[in-house]
């Protein structure tokens, strides 16, 4: 029996493998496990190619998973098309739609050679048992629940609770379809047994969400009540949610005619106010940069969710990468600092959506989440959250003494000047894009831009001590290290429970702030390091870049960088420190020799 | 609401000196503001004045609002948002003809068409001024500018009938030669309830063509009132507005006299009607539990 199983599904857009994915990942939270599924689509709606990942487990998962243990396939010409981000390994069991025609022992995948090869009449028994092909994807699970034991009861309730909205003949065709692959299944007995072991929480509560909505979700936690933003994928489910809930918590939210409106109108109601936010990609970000810059010299909070895919320009619009750290971080004419976080997680970010608007509500400031198209588009199950464990920052107001003479960017010890809005008697001050004195009177004072420079930019000073915004796990004192964030951090959490149980001595960074950059922070942990890693799904290694820009790394510091969209393997990680062990170890055994 | 005490023109000014020419269009207009707000009887702070980039565009700090010079050709999104998350503010933007409908021009047919009730001023002066006298869009065919040194080869943007045809409830044009009737076109503007604009030609005393100076342009001024327009007419208005830049007509061209309700007054109902048994957001996260 298995703990964990990682299932990849492929096939042509409208086959119903995401919604097949969807319906095994919830019957799975239903029955107790923990899991994940990330989608992965082909640029288009309906035609062309779709697959999903499911990755399930008895114990808590930190990312979609490594080689597939199953592979469905219900053509080969979409599957293959997924290449890296589905890969079949020598401990595979493939499953493929008997139609294609394609024999057992002579399947389209170069160098690899499967465990077990299964050729299954997928469409014909779904013709035969529920009148129509469309039903592929219920025998699909009827087969993953008589091999490996998940999802029967549990996922045909959540299907008969869909259809029977439509009819209750679709909800008894789709029965007889499914209990047709189990019994494909049962007549068909797997080589290994690979049924997964009963989960020991079984009737817990748990959440099944993505981090899309997962972030609109804490964003009106946290207390946003405005959204404006543009269509663009993969960030448009922010909006989404925005547009179902925010009402109820006396907010708005606007679909704006372009990106610059959308965050135009959000700098608006922050002006005016409310706690704002705007979601985009890559390509929006690079429109919203002008207005970035306004909120940061008016010293206006405000949120702006960048959904990373691969870049740049339209470059890979359904699939991630880690590319837009410098865009992120540089994006703004003049001298600027404004906050970057990236979650790593569905269930984290969470918190790091509150922790934005904390951060910009207290420092004045826009501030970026960095999160990406895996994280947004990926379903977890998640053990629900304690919300009133966190605290709601709301903006310095002033009082009534700073009303008497009332001087909106007054310098203070801190650097935070109280903020008015407009409806505030007494409060009355001119915001601008232009250099501006105390009281917000434009100003063309070399010295004044000076000293307005240095408040906005000392003012963020106190983030870079924020022991809490990273984390650090495995020997503090490991000689062998990894820095990762964002999604690739949860391949390297597990990279380092496997290298920890292979003997290496190795530790992990996360941060959760990336700009800007806490030197002491990782001074302090490269102290120990020798070697180690930086991981990230960039071409150009930006991070590895961001960092030697503003620190002296270790010597045996390197990067580990490449292009989304495919997935770097836990794996493939812990080689990659074994290797550096190696180099290590050679180096070392060179001082030992004995001298002439 | 509205204060209850009666406020004067003088009341809306603020201390910071203009930096515009001697002599330029703008200072009338910012005089026409003061008086309008006086007679409409919102208090400074009640009053939320967004503006883009250009010389137009310093005006919200010559007032005693609440000011927000933003970025060039974006003051509508930002009004926008103010509006959106503050129904009770009163909103006016401003700027200049290149500001709005050259970098800005996408967002006006936007706002038209929400009907959020903002009062767009543009201080229309056929140039731009403060990059030093350039082409504009609403520069007439022909105009030599440094940018356009053999004369420009194209036509220029009619802002009247532009915003006409997106269809906004309220149009109006004014002008520096007449200080009373802008004042009144402008309160006129900002007291219908809906996205109201009006065209100010305001001249340009440095980089400006003869014909836009006030000499000029009392010649061909031509108050609507005075020829009988009836304000309801749109496709009367639509026609008058097509003589912009050889005659200039003042007053009102289209009121809708029967306004749709505003995308704010929408946004209320839909806020006082789904909030109504709607779970306190420390709960928000149960939408995620799977039975």
């Amino acid at each position: 029996m298995r703990k964990d199983l990682v299932f990849g599904m492929a096939g042509s857009g409208g086959d119903g493998i995401v919604s097949a994915g969807d319906s095994l990942l919830q019957a799975a939270s239903a029955e107790g496990y923990h899991g994940v599924m990330t989608k992965s689509f082909g640029s288009q709606i309906r035609g062309g190619e779709s697959s999903c990942r499911v990755r399930i487990s008895t114990d808590p998962v930190l990312n979609p998973g490594g080689n597939l243990d199953v592979a469905v396939a219900l053509n080969w010409e979409d599957f293959l098309k997924f290449g890296a981000e589905l890969p079949v390994a020598g401990t595979t069991v493939v499953i493929y739609e008997a139609a294609t025609g394609v024999a057992e022992n002579q399947i389209p995948l170069v160098g690899v050679t499967p465990l077990q090869v299964i050729a299954v009449p997928i469409a014909a028994m779904a013709k035969e048992t529920a009148g129509t092909e469309r039903a592929k994807n219920t025998v699909v699970l009827g087969l993953i629940a008589g091999w490996f034991g998940i999802g029967g009861e549990a996922v045909m309730k959540g299907i008969s609770k869909k259809l029977a909205k439509k009819s209750q003949e679709l909800v008894e065709a789709n029965q007889k379809a499914f209990d047709s692959g189990v019994a494909f299944a049962k007549s068909h007995p797997l080589k290994a047994d690979m049924t997964i072991v009963p989960s020991a929480s079984k009737g817990a509560v748990k959440l099944l969400t993505d981090g899309n909505d997962m972030c609109a979700a804490a964003a009106i936690f946290a207390g946003c009540q405005f959204f404006g933003g543009y269509p663009i994928t993969p960030s448009t489910e922010i909006m989404q949610f925005f547009t179902n809930h925010v009402w109820k918590y006396g907010g708005a939210v606007l679909q704006a005619e372009d990106e610059i409106a959308g965050i135009g109108a959000a700098v608006g109601a922050s002006f005016a106010g409310k706690k704002a936010m705007t979601a985009t990609s890559g390509p929006g970000l690079s429109l919203k940069s002008e207005m970035m810059g306004l909120a940061s010299i008016a010293e206006l909070p405000l949120v702006i969710v960048d959904v990373q895919r691969g870049g740049p320009s339209t470059g890979l619009p359904t699939k991630t990468e880690q590319s837009d750290l410098f865009a992120a971080a540089f994006s703004a004419h003049g001298d600027v600092i404004r906050p970057v976080l990236a979650p790593t997680s569905v269930a984290d970010i969470f918190r790091t959506t509150v922790e934005a608007f904390n951060i910009a509500e207290y420092y004045q400031t826009p501030v970026i989440i960095l999160s990406d198209q895996e994280i947004a588009s990926r379903k977890e199950t998640l053990d629900p959250i304690d919300t009133s464990q966190f605290k709601i920052i709301d903006r310095l107001k002033p009082t009534g003494s700073d009303l008497q003479d009332y001087k909106r960017f007054k310098q203070t010890e801190n650097h935070i000047s109280p903020i008015s809005h407009p409806g505030m008697l007494g409060g009355t001050y001119l915001a601008s894009g232009i250099e501006h004195v105390e009281s917000g009177a434009p100003t063309n004072s070399g010295s004044v831009h000076a000293r307005m420079n240095d408040k906005r930019i000392k003012k963020l000073d106190p983030l870079k001590d924020r022991k809490d915004l990273f984390e650090i796990t495995g020997n503090p004192d490991a000689p062998l290290a990894l820095v990762a964030w964002g999604s690739v951090a949860g391949v390297c959490r597990e990279a380092l429970q496997m290298a920890r149980e292979q003997g290496l001595d190795v530790k992990l960074m996360v941060p959760y702030l990336l700009y800007p950059v806490a030197e002491q922070t990782y001074r302090d942990f490269f102290v120990s390091v020798q070697k180690g890693l930086v991981v990230e799904q960039s071409h150009l290694a930006q991070t590895f870049k961001v960092l030697r820009m503003h620190l002296d790394l270790p010597k045996g510091l390197q990067s580990l960088a490449r292009s989304g969209a495919n997935p770097f393997l836990p794996g493939e990680i812990v080689a990659a420190l074994h290797q550096l062990l190696a180099e290590l170890q050679r180096s070392h055994e060179g001082k030992l020799q004995p001298q002439e | 609401m509205s204060a209850t005490c009666e406020f004067q023109a003088k009341d809306f000014k603020s201390d910071l000196k203009p930096i515009w020419c001697p002599g330029c269009g703008d200072y009338s207009v910012v005089q026409g503001i003061y008086r309008a707000l006086a007679a409409i009887g919102r208090a400074p702070h009640e009053v939320a004045f967004i503006s883009g980039i250009g010389c137009s565009s310093r005006i919200p700090g010559y007032t005693t609002a609440y000011g927000f010079n933003t970025v060039h050709g974006r003051a509508l999104p930002i009004a926008q948002g103010i509006k959106l998350a503050n129904p009770d503010l009163l909103v006016l933007a401003a700027g200049g003809d290149g500001d709005g409908f050259s970098i800005g021009g996408g967002h006006i047919a936007h706002l038209i068409r929400r009907n959020i009730d903002i009062t767009y001023i543009v201080m229309d002066n056929q140039i731009y001024g403060l990059t030093k006298g350039q082409l504009s869009p609403t520069s007439q065919k022909g105009r030599t500018t440094c940018t356009s040194p053999y004369g420009s080869l194209e036509n220029p943007v009619n802002p009247l009938l532009y915003v006409l045809a997106y269809g906004a409830g309220f149009v109006a044009q004014a002008s520096p030669t007449d200080l009373a009737g802008m004042a009144a076109t402008l309160e006129e503007a900002i007291r219908y309830p809906g996205f109201a604009f009006v065209n100010v030609q305001s001249p340009c005393v440095t980089y400006g063509e003869e014909a836009q100076q006030i000499k000029g342009l009392k010649a061909i001024s031509e108050s609507l009132a005075a020829i009988g327009h009836d304000p309801a007419d749109r496709l009367a208005a639509m026609d008058l507005a097509q003589h912009y830049g050889s005659k200039m007509h003042l007053g009102v061209f289209y009121k809708n006299p029967e306004p749709p309700p505003t995308y704010d007054a929408l946004i209320r109902e839909r806020q006082a009607q789904l909030s109504q048994g709607a779970p306190p957001k420390e709960r928000i996260l149960d939408l995620f539990i799977k039975k």
